[in-house]
């Protein structure tokens, strides 16, 4: 009785330690945004002394963050609704029709979760300028799309997997073709899945910093992660401001994740379709 | 006008896989069909051929004497009702029922027209705004055969409905098929590998085993004049009762030996049976412990091994040199165990089979004389 005891509250000592390694980084972020600079390095984890709100005006100040939040934005949403789109279709060809050679055009793509980006660089570079992509958005999004498939269509084939293939036939049998009975029945039982692979796309291309240096110029076009590169040109090594900075625009990223919370939870336990 | 006929038929899976062999059958419009069969004998795989859900790997089916090889399913006319009900679960009632015509482009006044009546007549009006997984398992097969019935097909495909159901529902869903057949009067192909549903509802049944037709016939056919000994061991429950015996003719009447006991036997043996060994078979409730109401029983002796009684009947076990038999006699007869009793077969029941081939290699004198009296 007692042993059990022990193990619950070591459980909890354990989980509450696991949280913490998340949470206290991400308190600390909000609150640094609040302290000046001397407070934060004597007190970077409490409560500020004085709340000083100047530095996340200065955020919202000169407008900047806005267009920078505008492009991240765009450039976000175009790589998830594309990811999606052509993640599911490629991944619905893959559990339903076994066409010849099937395995090895999968296994390829799959191939593509091994690679990293930053090996990349220079031949994506290359590609990009030579397809006219160069400091554009889609110069972003299109690549971004392309390293995301492969965990995308192992996702969503695994789950299109352990929907029952009699759901096909009875669906064949009342007239449904290959596109019908992925508009109509794939995609409205995908909702979990959809909404899992949606947020790591989503976080993924928020925070990626690597391509779009790689391929923006002009700074109208710049995701916010190239404008904390500017902030940081101009304030020197300004911490709070930064911290400020930060918290303003990893909240978009939180609050989606926060939304589809409840359907990646099911999308990831992988919950069978019954009936 | 809904015939159905399968030519010469094949499937073969990759790895020379022989699913179904030369499967032929002519079927009339109107008729109720069951595929009858052990697991893995090719009877949903004919039925999906039929469905256009499988390819087929040789031979022709026609619909209304239109070859339909090449159709998509939608094509065909045909209307399907599968084992595990495949409704779809994101649908309600109503949806998965109007989904077909949905996808015909009907209005939805034309819709609602057509499921309205459909769901009355299944008694899922109450239903209709609930999705699957809020129904219970009759309620959902209801479901499905209101989806294949709403599109008014040529032909009715059913592919063991009733597996996925506790007994008794079982029966009840399997009145309702009969009555909606009657009603319908639809071509109805269904299979099963559960014999009392072939025998409740078939016009004729057609009997498979690892992909060839055993037989083809009406449920009496098949019951009293199995073609074969695997026909006979397969329907009937109790299963028949197989004694190897020892054939012999003595001035010209044939008569058989079963561990020193003779019986002559009063019908004609296959003239093409050289053979001396054979094995009898005789269904448990054909063979009496009393002579009443039999008018040419045949008597052989045995003791009383073990006895069960089962509610109205009351199942024997005896033994006949090495084999074991069963018999069921009603349970209004006084019989103890250990006792040695005269067992009376009725002679117009009697079923040979030849060793060799398993055919059915005798005919009772009763059959004979039915025969000749037409």
């Amino acid at each position: 009785m007692f042993a059990m005891r022990k193990i619950r509250w070591g459980k909890y000592i354990f989980l509450m330690l696991v949280a913490g390694f998340v949470l206290v980084p991400m308190f600390a972020t909000v609150l640094g945004g609040f302290k000046s600079l001397g407070e934060l390095r004597t007190n970077p984890f409490g409560l500020p002394d004085v709340w000083e709100f100047e530095y996340y005006a200065q955020v919202f100040a000169d407008g900047s963050i806005w267009l920078l939040m505008k492009n991240s934005l765009i450039i976000a949403f175009f790589s998830v609704l594309l990811t999606l789109i052509i993640g599911t279709m490629t991944a619905f060809t893959f559990s339903h029709i076994k066409f010849a050679g099937y395995k090895y055009i999968y296994n390829y793509f799959l191939i593509g979760m091994m690679f990293p980006a930053a090996a990349a660089i220079l031949p994506l570079f290359l590609k990009i300028r030579d397809l006219g992509l160069l400091d554009s958005l889609s110069g972003v999004v299109i690549p971004q799309v392309a390293f995301g498939l492969g965990f995308s269509i192992l996702l969503f084939r695994s789950f299109f997997e352990q929907l029952p293939s009699e759901l096909f036939d009875a669906a064949r049998v009342d007239g449904c073709s290959y596109i019908k009975f992925y508009w109509h029945v794939i995609l409205p039982l995908s909702t979990p899945i959809l909404a899992t692979v949606g947020v790591f796309v989503l976080v993924a291309s928020w925070n990626n910093y690597l391509l779009p240096l790689l391929v923006l110029n002009t700074e109208q076009q710049y995701p916010w992660t190239l404008g904390i590169m500017q902030y940081r040109g101009e304030y020197g090594i300004e911490w709070n401001r930064i911290l400020a900075y930060v918290t303003v625009t990893i909240t978009p990223a939180i609050v989606f994740f926060l939304f589809a919370q409840k359907y990646i939870v099911e999308g990831l336990t992988g919950g069978a379709v019954k009936g | 006008m809904a015939s159905v006929e399968f030519k010469h038929i094949e499937k073969i899976y990759p790895g020379n896989v022989h699913t179904v062999k030369d499967f032929n059958l002519k079927i009339n419009d109107g008729e109720f069909i069951v595929f009858l069969g052990p697991s893995g004998c090719g009877k949903s795989t004919t039925l999906r051929m039929l469905a256009g859900l499988e390819d087929i790997s040789g031979g022709e089916i026609l619909i209304n004497d239109k070859v339909v090889n090449d159709l998509e399913p939608i094509e065909r006319d045909i209307a399907m009702v599968f084992q595990s009900y495949a409704l779809y679960p994101h649908m309600t009632v109503y949806q998965n029922i109007a989904f077909a015509l949905r996808l015909a482009g009907l209005s939805k006044a034309e819709i609602e027209k057509k499921v309205r009546p459909v769901a009355d007549m299944l008694e899922l009006t109450p239903l209709l705004d609930r999705k699957p997984k809020a129904l219970s398992g009759g309620q959902r097969q209801r479901v499905a055969m209101g989806r294949a019935m709403v599109r008014t097909p040529e032909v009715f495909l059913f592919d063991e409905p009733l597996s996925n159901l506790d007994a008794k529902l079982r029966n009840s869903m399997r009145t309702e098929i009969k009555i909606l057949h009657k009603k319908m009067k639809k071509t109805t192909i269904y299979v099963t590998h559960d014999q009392v549903e072939a025998m409740t509802l078939a016009d004729r049944i057609v009997i498979l085993r690892d992909g060839k037709v055993e037989q083809v016939g009406t449920p009496s056919e098949i019951y009293h004049s199995p073609a074969n000994k695997f026909v006979a061991g397969f329907i009937g429950s109790p299963a028949m009762n197989f004694i190897p015996i020892e054939l012999a003719k003595d001035e010209g009447c044939w008569f058989v030996d079963i561990s020193g006991q003779k019986l002559n036997l009063l019908g004609d043996v296959d003239d093409n049976q050289t053979a001396t060994k054979a094995t009898l078979g005789i269904r448990p409730c054909d063979i009496h412990i009393t002579p009443d109401l039999l008018t040419n029983p045949l008597v052989i002796k045995g003791k009383v091994e073990n006895l069960e009684l089962l509610g109205s009947t009351i199942q024997l076990t005896s033994r006949l040199g090495d084999s074991q038999i069963a018999i069921e006699a009603p349970s209004s007869h006084v019989v103890n165990e250990d006792e040695v009793i005269n067992f009376y077969i009725d002679e117009s029941r009697l079923q040979m089979f030849s060793d060799q081939s398993g055919l059915s290699i005798y005919k009772p004198k009763a059959v004979l004389e039915s025969v000749t009296d037409q």
